[in-house]
C-alpha cells in the first residue's frame, strides 16, 4: 500500500511534466490523435493481434512518441499502434488483470510505478536479451544507462529535476554548482523549491561533498538527515516552497525568485522556446526514467515485446529527443541526437543525458522513496513546521498540473 | 629437451597457480562481501534497512536479538573447529613462517562461515582478516592440487592473500605488498611473479568485471601546506597510542572473557546482546560502520565530542566482540576508529592552527592509516591503499608521514603488530627472526637418541669402566631401577678413582656420579638448547622427561642440535632466496 501512495505522488508529477498543454488544447490534440489512431482501432477487429494498445500520457510528449516510435514501427512491421490515455498509477492494470479483460498491451510508466507493478505481478518480466544492440555494436545491457533496465521494464527517456536561475538576477558571478544555491551571501535572492523532500534532501547532502553514489545510504542515517536539514536551515528564510509544477517558471520569469527547482523539460521550454533569460544548473541533476512495461497476460505479448525492441533501438530513442528535451536512455542514441525537428535548435546541450550535463547526475532512488514515502514526507513536514510562518505565501494547489501552460510547440 | 619442457611446465604451473588462486580468492572475496551486505540488509543491521523499518519496537527487538542470535550460531560453529576458535591472519603468518604453510581446509572454511555469521549479524569485527584467511585457504588448496611442495603452497597462500586484499580494496599493488610485508616477510623474485598475477586477476575481477565500489570516495583534496606536516607527524604518534589502546583492549577482553563463568559457546551470544543494547544508543557500533566511515571524511559531519564518544565506543565494542569469541578481523574496526580519530585530530588542528589549509578528509585519512598500520604492522601496504584508492599523490605523502611515525612508536611500546603479539602469546615469537621462532617450536624430544650407556648406581667401577670401553664411549649415565637419572661418570674419572683397591670400602659409580652441568628436558626447545649449549663440553647431553621426577629419556648430541639449527636456516634461506 505504501508503494501505491509513493507511485501516486510520482504519477502526479509525471503527468505534470508531460501534460504541458492547457486542458482545452489537450482535448484538441486528443481529437487529432484519435484521428490518427482511428483507422488502427478499426483494423483491430479485422486483424486481431496485429494491433497493439499502448497506454501513454498524451500531449506533445505522446506526439513525440508517435513521430519517433509508433509511425516508424507500423511502417517497419505492419503492426499498428493504438494509444489510450494513461494518468499513472496501477489501478487500470489491476482492474484489467482482475477482470481478465486485458486491453492494454504496453504501458509507459514512471520507474517507481513500473517497479511497484512488477512486484505486484501486474507486468510481464522482460528478458533484456531481446533488446537490440546499439548501432555501434555495443550490447544493449552496456549501451543503456545504469539502472535503466529492470525486471519488468525497459526505460526509454530520462527526465531530471534541476535548479535554474534567472540570468538577470546575477549580473556578476553566476551560480554553477549545487552548493551555490545554499550560499545566499554569494548568490542572494529568493529560491523556489518544491515543497517535498525529494531533490532538496539530495542537494543539501551533496553540497557537503558527499559522493552521489553514497547519497541514499547516508540519507538513511539520522546523521545524514540532520546534516541535510542543517544545510536547508541556512536558506529556509529565503525559500518560497512551490507545490504546483506551473509555479517555478513563473516565479523565475517574474523575478520573484532568483533560483528555482524544476523539471528540465519545462525549463527548456521557457528558456529556448520562449527565450526567457533562464539558465539551468545541471550540477547534481536528479534524474528519473520513463519506462515501458508489458501488461501481464497480454494476448499480444509477442507484438508488445517486438514494439519495445523496436522503440528502444538507438535510432528511435535518438529521434524522440528531436521533439522533446528528454534524454534517450542509450549512450549510442545520445551521440546521435541533433536538432529539434521544428524549431531547429541543437538539442544536445539541453538533454539531461548529454555528457557535460550528466557528469554529476544523481539517479533518484525510487526504491528508497517508495519504501518510506510517508515517513520521509513527515520528517520534511516536521522540519518545515519548525520555521516561522513567513512561508504561508506558498501555493497550495495540487501537484497535478492541470493549470495554465502557455507552451507552444 | 627434457630440461626445456621441465622449465616450461614449471613456468606455466606457477603462472597458473597465480591466475587460478587469484580468480578463486577474488570471487570468494566478492561473494563474501556481497553476502555480508545482503545479510546486513535482511537482518536490519545496515542503516538503510533500519531506516525502512516503521515499527520502533520491532527495531529494538532486532537490534538486540540479531547480534545475540548471530553470537549463538558462531559459538556453535566454533565447537566444530579443531581448536574451538576461528582462524585469521596470525594463523596464516604462523603457518607460512613456521615452514608448514598448508592451511587446514576444515578450519579455513569453518572460520569463514563463523566470520560470515558474525559480520552478517552486525558484530563489531572486521571483514578483511577473514577475507585474507579464506584467500590463503584457497591458495593452499590450489597449490596442493598442483604440486604439493612446501614452496608451492607458500606461494599459493601468498597469492590467495594478495588477491583477497587486491579485491577488497581495489588496490592490486597493496595486495602484492601485503602478501610480502605481512605474510611472507621476505622478497623473492620467483614468488613475486605469481603473487602479482593473482593480485591483478583480483583487481580485474573486482574493478572491471563486477565493478565493486571503492571503500570510500573522496572529492578532490587540496595539497597540504608545510606547517601541517607537523600535524601529520603528531597524528602518527597519537594514532599509535590509539592503536595500542585498541590492541590492548582486545587482548584484555580475551583475558576477561576466560574468567567469565559461562560455557564458551554462549559467550559470543552475551557479547552480541550487549552490543545490541549499546547500538540502541550508538548505532554506529553495529557492523562494519561503512556509513560512519564515509561521514568522517566530510567536513562538519561530526562534532568533536561526538567523535570522541564514537572512538571510545568502537574500541570497546570491537574488543568485546573479539574477546568474547565473535569471529572476524581487526582491520575494518581499526579503519573506522582511525578515521574518526583523524577527524578529531583535524578538529584539534583547527583550534591550534586556525583556518586549515587541508580539508578534514586529509586529517581523517592520516588518522586512519596511522591506526591501521600500527595494528596490522604493514606501513607500506597502508600507504599504498591510500594511494591506490584515491590516486592522490599529495594525500599519500601526508599519509606516509603519519604511518611511519605511528609504526615507530607502536613498535617500541607494543610490538610489530597485533598479529605478532598474539603469536608471541602462543609461543611463536617472530621478534628475533624467523629461525628463532621455528626452532622455538621444535622440541628436543624429537632429537633424543638412545645411544648411551646406562649404569646402575651400585655397579662397581671396574664393570663400569669395561662397559664404557666396550661401547667406545667416554660417558656413562647413572640411572636407578626406576629410570631416574642420578648423574654422569666419565671414563677419565673412573680411571683416576681408587676403585681398584680391594681393601678399602667398595666404591660404586653411584658415589662417583655427578649431575651434568647441562641437563635438558623433553620439552626444551631446540632454540633454548642451542643457547645453553654455548659453554657445554662433553659427549652428549642427558634429556629427562618433562615435569616428571627426573626419569632419563635419552641423550642428545651437540652435533644433532647444531644440525637441526643448520637445517632450519638452510630451509629458510632456500625458500627466501631461490625457492624449491
Amino acid at each position: 500500500m505504501r508503494e501505491d501512495r509513493g507511485s501516486h505522488e510520482a504519477t502526479n508529477i509525471w503527468s505534470g511534466i508531460l501534460n504541458v498543454r492547457s486542458s482545452i488544447r489537450c482535448v484538441g490534440l486528443c481529437i487529432a490523435l484519435c484521428g490518427l489512431a482511428g483507422p488502427a482501432a478499426g483494423d483491430a477487429s479485422d486483424e486481431q493481434g496485429r494491433t497493439i494498445t499502448v497506454a501513454t500520457w498524451g500531449g506533445p510528449y505522446e506526439r513525440s512518441q508517435v513521430k519517433a516510435y509508433f509511425e516508424p514501427f507500423t511502417k517497419a512491421t505492419d503492426i499498428r499502434v493504438r494509444t489510450v490515455r494513461y494518468e499513472g498509477g496501477l489501478s487500470e492494470l489491476r482492474q484489467q488483470l482482475g477482470t481478465g479483460e486485458i486491453t492494454w498491451d504496453v504501458v509507459d510508466m514512471t520507474m517507481a510505478d513500473n517497479r511497484a507493478a512488477c512486484r505486484q505481478g501486474l507486468l510481464e518480466p522482460i528478458d533484456h536479451a531481446i533488446l537490440l544492440p546499439g548501432t555501434d555494436g555495443v550490447p544493449a545491457d552496456e549501451d543503456f544507462l545504469d539502472g535503466a533496465l529492470t525486471e519488468c521494464g525497459v526505460s526509454q527517456i530520462v527526465y531530471a529535476m534541476v535548479t535554474a536561475f534567472n540570468r538577470d538576477a546575477f549580473p556578476g558571478e553566476r551560480p554553477a554548482r549545487i552548493e551555490d544555491i545554499f550560499d545566499v551571501k554569494r548568490f542572494p535572492g529568493k529560491r523556489a523549491l518544491q515543497k517535498a523532500p525529494a531533490a532538496n534532501l539530495e542537494w543539501a547532502l551533496v553540497s557537503y561533498g558527499v559522493p552521489r553514489e553514497d547519497l541514499y545510504e547516508l540519507l538513511s542515517t539520522e546523521r545524514g538527515l540532520r546534516l541535510a536539514f542543517r544545510k536547508l536551515d541556512r536558506i529556509r528564510d529565503h525559500v518560497i516552497w512551490w507545490t504546483s509544477i506551473d509555479e517555478p517558471v513563473d516565479l523565475l520569469v517574474s523575478g520573484k525568485v532568483a533560483i528555482a527547482s524544476q523539471f528540465n523539460g519545462r525549463l527548456f521550454d521557457a528558456a529556448v522556446v520562449h527565450g526567457h533569460p533562464i539558465e539551468i544548473i545541471w550540477d547534481a541533476q536528479l534524474y528519473e526514467f520513463g519506462t515501458w512495461g508489458v501488461t501481464r497476460g497480454s494476448p499480444r505479448r509477442k507484438e508488445a515485446l517486438e514494439f519495445i525492441r523496436f522503440a528502444t533501438g538507438t535510432g528511435p530513442l535518438a529521434d524522440q529527443a528531436g521533439y522533446i528535451s528528454y534524454g534517450p536512455t542509450r549512450h549510442s542514441s545520445t551521440r546521435l541526437v541533433s536538432t529539434h525537428a521544428e524549431i531547429g535548435v541543437d538539442m544536445r546541450p539541453h538533454l539531461p543525458t548529454s555528457s557535460a550535463n550528466f557528469r554529476t547526475a544523481i539517479l533518484k532512488d525510487t526504491e528508497w522513496y517508495a519504501s518510506l514515502h510517508d515517513r520521509i514526507v513527515a520528517r520534511f513536514d516536521a522540519w518545515l513546521g519548525q520555521s516561522e510562518t513567513n512561508h504561508t505565501d506558498q501555493a497550495t494547489t495540487d501537484a497535478v498540473a492541470e493549470g495554465q501552460d502557455d507552451r507552444s510547440d | 629437451m627434457d630440461t626445456l619442457s621441465d622449465t616450461l611446465s614449471r613456468i606455466v604451473s606457477i603462472a597458473l597457480l597465480g591466475a587460478v588462486t587469484g580468480a578463486l580468492a577474488s570471487l570468494a572475496a566478492i561473494g563474501f562481501v556481497e553476502l555480508i551486505a545482503a545479510l546486513n540488509d535482511w537482518l536490519f543491521i545496515s542503516p538503510r534497512s533500519r531506516f525502512m523499518v516503521d515499527n520502533a519496537r520491532w527495531l529494538v527487538v532486532a537490534t538486540v536479538g540479531v547480534p545475540a542470535a548471530g553470537g549463538l550460531i558462531v559459538g556453535i560453529i566454533h565447537r566444530y573447529n579443531p581448536d574451538r576458535r576461528s582462524h585469521g591472519p596470525p594463523d596464516i603468518i604462523q603457518a607460512v613462517q613456521g615452514l608448514e604453510p598448508r592451511i587446514p581446509l576444515r578450519s579455513g572454511f569453518l572460520s569463514a562461515m563463523a566470520s560470515m555469521v558474525s559480520l552478517g549479524a552486525g558484530a563489531s569485527v572486521g571483514q578483511y582478516g577473514p577475507l585474507t584467511h579464506l584467500g590463503a585457504t584457497l591458495g593452499s588448496l590450489v597449490a596442493g592440487c598442483a604440486r604439493n611442495t612446501r614452496w608451492m603452497v607458500t606461494v599459493g597462500v601468498g597469492c590467495g592473500v594478495a588477491a583477497a586484499i587486491s579485491t577488497a580494496f581495489n588496490a592490486p599493488i597493496a595486495g602484492i605488498v601485503f602478501a610480502h610485508e605481512v605474510i611472507l616477510r621476505h622478497y623473492s623474485l620467483r614468488a613475486f611473479a605469481p603473487i602479482t598475477v593473482a593480485a591483478t586477476v583480483g583487481y580485474v575481477l573486482a574493478n572491471m568485471v563486477f565493478e565493486r565500489p571503492p571503500l570510500f570516495r573522496l572529492e578532490t583534496v587540496d595539497a597540504s601546506s608545510a606547517p601541517e606536516f607537523v600535524g601529520f607527524v603528531a597524528i602518527g604518534v597519537c594514532g599509535a597510542l590509539v592503536a595500542v589502546v585498541y590492541m590492548r583492549a582486545i587482548l584484555c577482553s580475551a583475558r576477561l572473557a576466560r574468567k567469565v563463568p559461562v560455557p564458551d559457546f554462549l559467550k559470543p551470544m552475551l557479547a552480541g546482546a550487549a552490543l545490541g543494547l549499546a547500538a540502541l544508543w550508538i548505532p554506529d557500533v553495529l557492523g562494519l560502520g561503512k556509513e560512519t566511515l564515509r561521514f568522517a571524511v566530510i567536513d562538519q559531519a561530526f562534532g568533536a565530542g561526538e567523535l570522541l564518544v564514537l572512538v571510545v565506543a568502537k574500541i570497546l565494542a570491537t574488543a568485546m566482540c573479539l574477546g568474547f569469541g565473535f569471529a572476524g578481523g581487526v582491520f575494518s574496526p581499526a579503519l573506522l576508529i582511525g578515521v574518526l580519530f583523524g577527524a578529531l585530530a583535524g578538529n584539534g588542528a583547527e583550534v591550534i592552527l586556525g583556518e586549515l589549509h587541508s580539508e578534514i578528509a586529509v586529517y581523517a585519512i592520516c588518522g586512519m592509516v596511522a591506526v591501521t598500520s600500527a595494528v596490522i604492522g604493514a606501513p607500506l601496504t597502508t600507504i599504498l591503499i591510500v594511494f591506490e584508492l584515491t590516486r592522490n599523490y599529495d594525500l599519500a605523502t601526508a599519509a606516509m608521514v603519519s604511518v611511519v611515525f605511528s609504526n615507530l612508536v607502536s613498535y617500541r611500546i607494543f610490538g610489530r603488530s597485533l598479529f605478532d603479539v598474539q603469536l608471541r602469546m602462543r609461543g611463536f615469537d617472530l621478534a628475533d627472526g624467523r629461525h628463532k621462532a621455528i626452532l622455538d617450536q621444535r622440541l628436543v624430544e624429537d632429537y633424543v637418541s638412545l645411544d648411551y650407556t646406562a649404569l646402575s648406581p651400585d655397579a662397581p667401577l671396574d664393570e663400569a669402566k669395561s662397559r664404557l670401553l666396550e661401547a667406545d664411549r667416554h660417558e656413562g649415565y647413572v640411572v636407578d631401577a626406576n629410570g631416574i637419572y642420578l648423574g654422569t661418570v666419565t671414563l677419565a674419572e673412573l680411571e683416576l678413582s681408587p676403585a681398584g683397591d680391594a681393601r678399602g670400602p667398595k666404591v660404586t659409580v653411584g658415589q662417583l656420579a655427578r649431575p651434568e652441568p647441562l641437563i635438558l628436558t623433553a620439552k626444551t626447545t631446540v632454540w633454548h638448547a642451542m643457547e645453553q649449549m654455548g659453554d657445554f663440553v662433553g659427549e652428549s647431553i642427558p634429556v629427562l622427561e618433562a615435569g616428571g621426577d627426573g626419569r632419563l629419556l635419552g641423550v642428545v648430541f651437540e652435533a644433532t642440535v647444531v644440525k637441526a639449527y643448520l637445517d632450519t636456516t638452510n630451509r629458510i634461506r632456500k625458500e627466501e632466496n631461490a625457492g624449491g
